[in-house]
């Protein structure tokens, strides 16, 4: 199977790719950016592998580069193959673009060798996948057969159906040596003197007589299981068993190899052909199958069953090394222990938005110096606070507007009052001015330099009390300053 | 604070002098205190100040400070244009450097206090920057601006210097240890410099350093002169950090406060410490030193003894002129002579006349070829002294116009030499001087909006494309940079907050100094050591040192420079001599009228500086006749003239067709042939950049001083409002002395135009007689010329095909690439030229060198294999085998087909060599027998061959690709180039063609391509209105075919104005029958695209 383009299809299903816009992948080579890979909308502008970036843009300035991202590339076609399992446990990546399926004896379930690829191909088609699937009697055949198009016979295909390095090719070109026919034609040994052994292998591998053994990849290791239904199923209660099942077997497997899955998809096969689904993560990784059945069941409800469901997937996406023993992480329906169950009950229920941890972040802004991140795992700070301008234990929430007397322009107050108490400034440190962060530009001010900045001064009351406060703007400026109160130290 | 005491500066009461206010200054501001800024980082300190030296002197001036200093960070790079800023608006400029060590020794302000310690101080520099390791790119160097220093360099070159520790984040015992150390070793010169940061605790800071051991002084540390900059600020830190604004964090400053303060603003804040703001005007007063102190002398010559300068520079140049005029010197040259050296002696410039005189002597020794030009090149003295080779009597150009006496400018004199040849000459001069003595010249890289567009998108995060987009835009001028008109076409919103924010910032960054790189050729030369003046530091390219200022630094400076730079037509024009037996362009007869026939033609492909496709226009319209005429052609296609709107009336009136006129003033405003001597060679047409020039002078009144500023200005790309204010100026001046608006818009336009390109008369006297002379080997010696030039690429516009096409349409025979005939060079056979392997791209020159060595070269190799056995078939391919080539080499020679002289084609001898066992390259097997294998390859048809020949060689011989497809489009009704130039004005009708070259020139309007065929080429138009519909053919096509309607102008000029284009690549294909099938997609490597044409040179 060859999937012409594969990097522009692979980046053109997560993205948005439109014809006037085409997607193309680009490469720095001795710091000139070339195209690696033009999809078919680049190659109706006019573009092609190899040019320059700017000769590109100068033939279409629309053009939308992306890094090439070769192991990303074959990373997806791995998936890909896996997912072409459905029709034969033998298939293979054959990086950069193309797959190979062993379809000897799997005919079985299709009624032809022909409907088996009708169906592959419709299937790859309508998920946006362009594909040109052939079937040959060798890997070398059907790999030249599947590039040259339909109705081809081998001898007349150009040496470039041979697999062969661009080098060699260029040199047997340039001897006229054109198509398999010309090829055959040349005294072997002679061949195989000028070019290595490849050309001679590749031609007799296609033609059959020499046995080429494909390496298929290890048995699946993709953490995927599946329950295929005699009758299709609807009840959530018969969603819930499989469910349960599903998470079994594929936590035994994770045990297996001392892993945990962190990011789970079950997928629903309908009748219809369509496939809904349901993802849930957690934050360290599990392989709990009863914790692993209660998270997918909580959104259960989430899905319909149409006229039924044929096939249940279970998949975990993100998989990390677990080896300490699991035992047990959720003891009973409704207790839990340690902090990553919770964490997880309440992503999965409240969404995993609205369940963070508070962390430092680097800005000078007082509150935008705290940052809401994933609650699990707990990283280290990547900065401690100067001890030369400290921060209140408590930060409000929004900054109190107070009265103030204090001397012009920046000298600390000497009184103020805070919710109706006035308080009378025994000590005070400062200022400390902090400007606001220009590039977020939300506000409109004329000049923000001056207008948005903060003068910040710690103050002692007569009580020995400490407040942080601050005075928004300067004297002299647009708009009068007025007083906030920010914190509290202890 | 005690030691601040004893030192006596807290006793001493402020100055009772007034401000040293400069030239007469009044200023309204009168501060209560008086203040001096010390800690001052200018863009200059590359990525880290925000606002130039101008903005700063011009901001200091307003406050009213007693004095600014200037410390940029391990560099001195900013002081001449800070010195000349600061003179300009009548602020003391104290000027030093901000040290940064190392070690843990803090960072110190460092100020000369006389000129001998600026001597140390920049020597210090020097010795700094050249520790850091060749390509170091360590955060280390970056964090140092490359110059690494330790603490006992300062204490070497530390005498003199008033020291201002910097104090860091912490006070710590290590700072306190630091400053103890300072105090000892700088007893009463070291000082501590105190900021109020703003950071909440600058009381309790401020209390702590006043326990320090050395005095406080107060500064606040500025990076800008504006808090508005602020922003400006931090996007360069992150260009300098390589990170986006909202991930810079804590990087950045937390407010704006680090600007330049008034003095009484920093009385208030350092109230509690009065005696550490009047320090500062204590430290001013110590520095005595002023960078007008650097006065400059020539570099000493050898003279013979008892004799000066001037009359040693007087003998050389009358025995000059006694070889140069053999048959007698002309009286009114004679006059010339005595005249000039009356000036030179006048002005003192002998011994500049002899150092360059000196670099060309050697270069002449050497027999590398050389042509001066510039304002002083183009003299009767440098025509003795062979620094030229223009004779003054042909051009009649004024000496005093160039070296005046009132403008104190030191001559300017740029020597080209051999490219191939100019780094010989460059370690001349080092050998000659030293390297203490002789350094390069620095170029300050300026941000132009290009990359400041595309480094502040990427901090801000716009996307890559939008970034992209916005940089491609960079081509439109002055106020319509970016306008919301321009965004809205490229998509973009132009009311979108980081849109607006990005390209507001751009546009403060254009003209801001990015870092330092070395000049193309600009050599300094002293008498005394040249790293007591400015530091010099280590050019990335090794065995070059160059110095921390520019030419405009220098000029300000009145320091001498030499530009030594490469040409490639000289090394050209060289080999063309060697081939010739000519010595020196002396000996290409003058005035030759075949040669001005042949420029009248256009037939100038290969001939200097004439030879763009507009230059070839232009000939048969301006119809040069005369030397001076090449002056003209040289300068006239150039963004001056054009956008001064000048070309087309001097081509009217050069045609007669227009009356020549002067422009003049009104009677009561002066003399109507006010302008006669500036443009009456030019038929009262301003052409070159002194004219203009002197426009501005004679015109509009403007000072000499200010007409150098208004060139400077134009130079550098900023200054808006400064343009502007000129623009006002020089209009209104004209207008106001009875000159038309038009006019004087129209010169003012054309100095615009200048700014990028200038190109004075001067020059191009000296670039004509290039043209010339390379004319002249064209016309006479086309084998010659076009084995010169083969021999000297890559240089000019066109590709070797190009070359040997034009070379055999003027009749030359020209011969295949052969491994029994052939040089690594092309070489001249009986007057045919025959193709060198240097043409075989891949092939090393070293391989090329072994061939010639070991294998028979011959003359005549077909009639010579029929008789000599040794050579033919298998025993001459044997011989060729044992040189030892490395398989590889013989691949090349056969693919392109270099072995026919043994009797084997190209497929064959491939077949061959693919055949040797690698075995044969062993001495062992070298003896044994190789067999000749006859298989069944497919023959090769000739237009295979052809395109092999232009994958190989680049060109063919055999014939061109066109001739193949011939056919196929005369039954498309497609004419060819030759038939397409006999029509008649206005013809419909299409040709088809390689594409050669491809334009864009700067407003975008109009793409011009050149397509060739078999029978010529023709030149295609293509209006931007079709450029959007036909994009695609038009950028990426390599076979083009145009439809349109043919435009000839009233000289015979034949232009195609396209009306539809069509790709026609892909019957490339059809050359060789080859189909094409997605083959077998590479490995790891990148194996060249195969391609059929050299790369079109296309210039965007």
């Amino acid at each position: 199977m060859w999937l012409p383009h594969w990097p522009i299809t692979r980046l053109s299903r997560n993205g948005s790719a439109s014809p006037d816009r085409p997607l193309v992948t680009i490469e720095a080579i001795r710091g000139v950016r070339h195209l690696v890979a033009v999809g078919e909308a680049g190659e109706a502008q006019g573009l092609a592998p190899g040019q320059t970036l700017t000769a590109a843009r100068a033939v279409c300035p629309a053009l939308v580069p992306v890094d090439a991202d070769p192991v990303a590339d074959e990373a997806a076609l791995g998936r890909l193959a896996a997912w072409c399992e459905r029709y034969t446990p033998m298939v293979a990546p054959d990086p950069p673009d193309g797959l190979w399926l062993d379809i000897t004896g799997c005919t079985a379930v299709f009624a032809s060798e022909a409907e088996l690829v009708g169906d592959l191909a419709a299937r790859l088609e309508r998920n946006g996948i362009p594909c040109r699937v052939a079937v040959g009697g060798t890997p070398g055949a059907a790999w030249a057969l599947a590039r040259a198009g339909e109705g081809a016979t081998l001898t007349d295909l150009p040496i470039t159906c041979l697999r062969l390095d661009a080098g060699v090719v260029t040199g047997l070109r340039r001897l006229g040596l054109r198509t398999v026919k010309d090829l055959v034609r040349i005294p072997r040994a002679q061949i195989t003197a000028r070019f290595g052994a490849m050309p001679v292998l590749r031609l007799d591998q296609a033609l059959g007589e020499v046995e080429e053994a494909i390496d298929w990849p290890r048995p699946p290791i993709e953490w995927h299981e599946r329950l295929a239904f005699a009758e299709p199923i609807g009840t959530p209660e018969d969603l819930a068993r499989a469910l349960a099942r599903l998470a079994e077997r594929l936590c035994v497997r994770l045990g297996e190899q001392d892993k945990g899955g962190q990011r789970f998809v079950a997928r629903f096969f309908r009748v219809d052909e369509v496939v809904p689904g349901i993802a849930v993560s957690t934050a360290l990784p599990v392989r709990d199958p009863a914790y692993l059945t209660k998270l997918l069941c909580e959104k259960l409800d989430t899905i319909d069953p149409g006229f039924g469901i044929e096939v249940i997937a279970l998949e975990a996406e993100v998989v990390a090394r677990l080896t300490a023993p699991q035992t047990q992480l959720m003891a009973g329906a409704d207790a839990s222990d340690g902090v990553a169950g919770v964490v997880d009950t309440l992503s999965n229920r409240l969404g995993a938005d609205r369940v963070s941890r508070v962390a430092p972040y680097e800005s000078h802004v007082p509150e935008r110096s705290v940052r809401r991140v994933p609650p699990l795992p707990v990283k280290q700070p990547s900065w401690v606070n100067d001890p030369a301008s400290p921060r209140p234990i408590r930060l409000l929430r929004r900054p109190e507007e107070i009265d103030v007397i204090a001397p012009i322009p920046d000298d600390p107050p000497i009184r103020f009052s805070w919710r109706g108490v006035a308080h009378r400034v025994r000590a005070a440190a400062g200022p400390e001015r902090i400007a606001s962060e220009w590039w977020l530009g939300k506000r409109t001010v004329r000049r923000p330099e001056t207008d948005l900045i903060r003068d910040y001064y710690r103050v002692e009351d007569s009580d020995g009390a400490r407040f942080w406060i601050f005075r928004a703007g300067l004297h002299g400026q647009e708009r009068m300053p007025r007083w906030y109160l920010h914190g509290l130290f202890g | 604070m005690k030691e601040g005491e004893r030192i006596g500066l807290l006793a001493r009461p402020p100055p009772p002098s007034p401000l040293p206010q400069g030239e007469g200054e009044d200023h309204s501001v009168v501060p209560s205190v008086r203040y001096a800024e010390l800690q001052v980082a200018s863009a200059f300190s590359f990525l880290r100040g925000a606002s130039s030296p101008e903005e700063l002197a011009a901001t200091a001036s307003v406050l009213g400070l007693s004095a600014i200093g200037i410390t940029d960070l391990n560099s001195v790079a900013g002081v001449v244009r800070m010195w000349d800023a600061a003179k300009e608006v009548g602020v003391r400029l104290v000027v030093g450097a901000r040290l940064s060590f190392r070690d843990d020794t803090p960072d110190l302000l460092c100020y000369p206090r006389d000129r001998a310690a600026w001597g140390r101080l920049t020597r210090l520099l020097t010795v700094g920057k050249g520790r850091v390791p060749h390509g170091d790119t360590s955060e280390a160097a970056k964090a140092t601006n490359r110059c690494f220093l330790h603490y006992a360099d300062l204490l070497e070159h530390g005498e003199g210097q008033i020291l201002l520790a910097v104090a860091p984040d912490r006070l710590d015992d290590s700072f306190r240890t630091n400053l103890q150390r300072l105090a000892a070793d700088f007893r009463g010169w070291a000082f501590l410099a105190a900021n109020r940061r703003y950071r909440g605790d600058d009381a309790r800071r401020l209390r702590a350093m006043a326990e320090l051991p050395l005095p406080m002084v107060a500064t606040n540390d500025v990076l800008y002169h504006l808090p508005d900059r602020r922003p400006l600020q931090d996007v360069m830190t992150c260009i300098r950090l390589g990170c986006r604004i909202d991930q810079a964090g804590l990087a950045l400053q937390p407010n704006a406060e680090r600007y330049l303060k008034s003095p009484k603003e920093m009385e208030r804040l350092f109230r509690s410490y009065p005696e550490a703001v009047l320090r500062t005007q204590d430290i001013v007063e110590r520095c005595g030193f002023s960078l007008a102190e650097l006065a400059y002398e020539y570099p000493d010559e050898p003279i013979p003894r008892g004799l000066t300068p001037d009359e040693h520079l007087a003998n050389l140049t009358w025995q000059g002129a006694a070889i140069r005029y053999p048959d007698g010197i002309p009286p009114k040259v004679h006059d010339t002579i005595e005249k000039e050296l009356r000036i030179i002696a006048q002005l003192n410039y002998a011994p500049y006349f002899l150092t360059v005189h000196d670099i060309v002597r050697y270069a002449v020794e050497e027999g590398i070829l050389c042509q001066g030009r510039g304002s002083a090149a183009n003299s009767a003295v440098c025509y003795c002294l062979h620094i030229t080779a223009v004779d003054p009597a042909q051009i009649n150009l004024l000496f005093e116009r160039f070296v005046s006496s009132e403008r104190r400018e030191p001559p300017d004199i740029d020597v080209d030499f051999e490219h191939e040849r100019r780094e010989e000459v460059i370690q001349y001069i080092y050998k000659r001087y030293g390297r203490d003595r002789a350094g390069i010249a620095a170029t300050v890289i300026h941000y132009r909006p290009k990359r400041a567009i595309r480094e502040v998108g990427k901090v801000m995060g716009l996307s890559e494309d939008a970034t992209a987009a916005l940089s491609a835009q960079s081509w439109h001028a002055g106020e319509g940079l970016w306008s919301d008109d321009c965004l809205k076409e490229i998509g973009l919103d132009p009311t979108s907050f980081v849109v607006c924010r990005s390209i507001e910032l751009a546009r403060q960054l254009v003209g801001l100094p990015r870092h330092l790189s070395q000049h193309v050729g600009g050599f300094v030369l002293t008498r005394g050591r040249l790293d007591e003046t400015v530091p010099i530091g280590r050019a990335a390219m090794d065995k070059r040192t160059f110095i921390e200022w520019d030419k405009d630094d220098i000029d300000r400076l009145g320091i001498m420079k030499v530009d030594v730079l490469a040409l490639g037509m000289l090394t050209c024009i060289k080999k063309a001599f060697a081939l010739l037996g000519i010595k020196n362009m002396a000996e290409v007869p003058t005035e030759d009228p075949a040669v001005y026939d042949m420029l009248c033609r256009g037939d100038s492909i290969g001939v200097f500086q004439v030879e763009s496709r507009a230059q070839i226009n232009m000939l048969p319209r301006l119809r040069p006749r005369v030397f001076y005429d090449l002056v003209i052609e040289v300068a006239i296609v150039r963004p001056g003239p054009i956008q001064g709107d000048m070309v087309h009336p001097y081509l009217r009136r050069r045609q007669g067709v227009e009356e020549v006129s002067l422009p003049s003033p009104a009677p009561e405003h002066g003399l109507a042939n006010e302008l006669e001597q500036v443009l009456g060679r030019t038929l009262g047409v301003p052409l070159f950049q002194e004219q203009a020039m002197r426009i501005a002078i004679d015109a509009a009144k403007f000072t000499p001083e200010e007409a150098n500023q208004l060139r400077r200005s134009m130079a550098t790309f900023r200054n808006a409002g400064t343009i502007h204010r000129f623009f006002e100026k020089m209009v209104e001046g004209m207008v106001a002395r009875g000159y038309t608006r038009d006019f004087a818009e129209r010169c003012f336009h054309q100095i615009e135009g200048f700014g990028t390109y200038g190109f004075p008369e001067s020059h191009a006297a000296s670039f004509a007689l290039l043209v010339y002379v390379s004319a002249w080997l064209k016309c006479h010696h086309p084998a010659a010329f076009a084995c010169a030039l083969l021999n000297s690429q890559p240089m000019g516009f066109y590709a070797p095909a190009q070359i040997v096409r034009d070379a055999r349409e003027h009749g030359v025979e020209v011969r295949e690439i052969d491994v029994a005939a052939s040089e690594w060079d092309c070489t001249l056979e009986d007057g045919a030229l025959r193709l060198g392997f240097r043409l075989i791209s891949g092939f090393s020159q070293e391989w090329a060198e072994q061939l010639q060595s070991s294998f028979p070269r011959k003359r005549e190799p077909r009639a010579m294999i029929a008789l000599d056995s040794p050579f033919r078939g298998n025993d001459g391919f044997a011989a060729l085998v044992r040189i030892g080539l490395p398989r590889a080499a013989l691949v090349l020679l056969a693919e392109a087909d270099a072995l026919r002289s043994l009797k084997l084609d190209r497929r064959a001898a491939l077949w061959q060599v693919r055949g040797l066992s690698d075995m044969a390259e062993l001495p062992l097997f070298a003896h044994q027998p190789i067999a000749i294998h006859h298989v069944p390859l497919p023959v090769m048809t000739k237009g295979e061959h052809v395109i092999t020949d232009y994958q190989t060689a680049g060109l063919s011989l055999k014939s061109h690709p066109m001739r193949f497809l011939r056919a196929l489009f005369t039954a498309e009704g497609v004419l060819s180039c030759a038939e397409a130039a006999v029509q008649t004005d206005g013809t419909r009708l299409s040709v088809a063609g390689v594409v050669l070259v491809r334009q864009r020139p700067g407003n975008g309007n109009v793409v011009f391509c050149t397509i060739e065929d078999e029978t010529g080429i023709a030149n295609v138009v293509v209006w931007s209105s079709l450029l959007e519909r036909f994009r695609r053919a038009i950028m990426g096509s390599s076979l083009l075919l145009v439809t349109g309607r043919l435009q000839r102008s009233p000289e015979g000029i034949i232009h195609v104005i396209a009306e539809r284009l069509h790709d026609r690549s892909a019957m490339m294909g059809r050359i060789a029958e080859a189909t094409e099938v997605p083959s077998k997609p590479r490995s790891p490597g990148h194996p060249r695209q195969e391609r059929i044409f050299p790369r079109s040179r296309d210039f965007h």
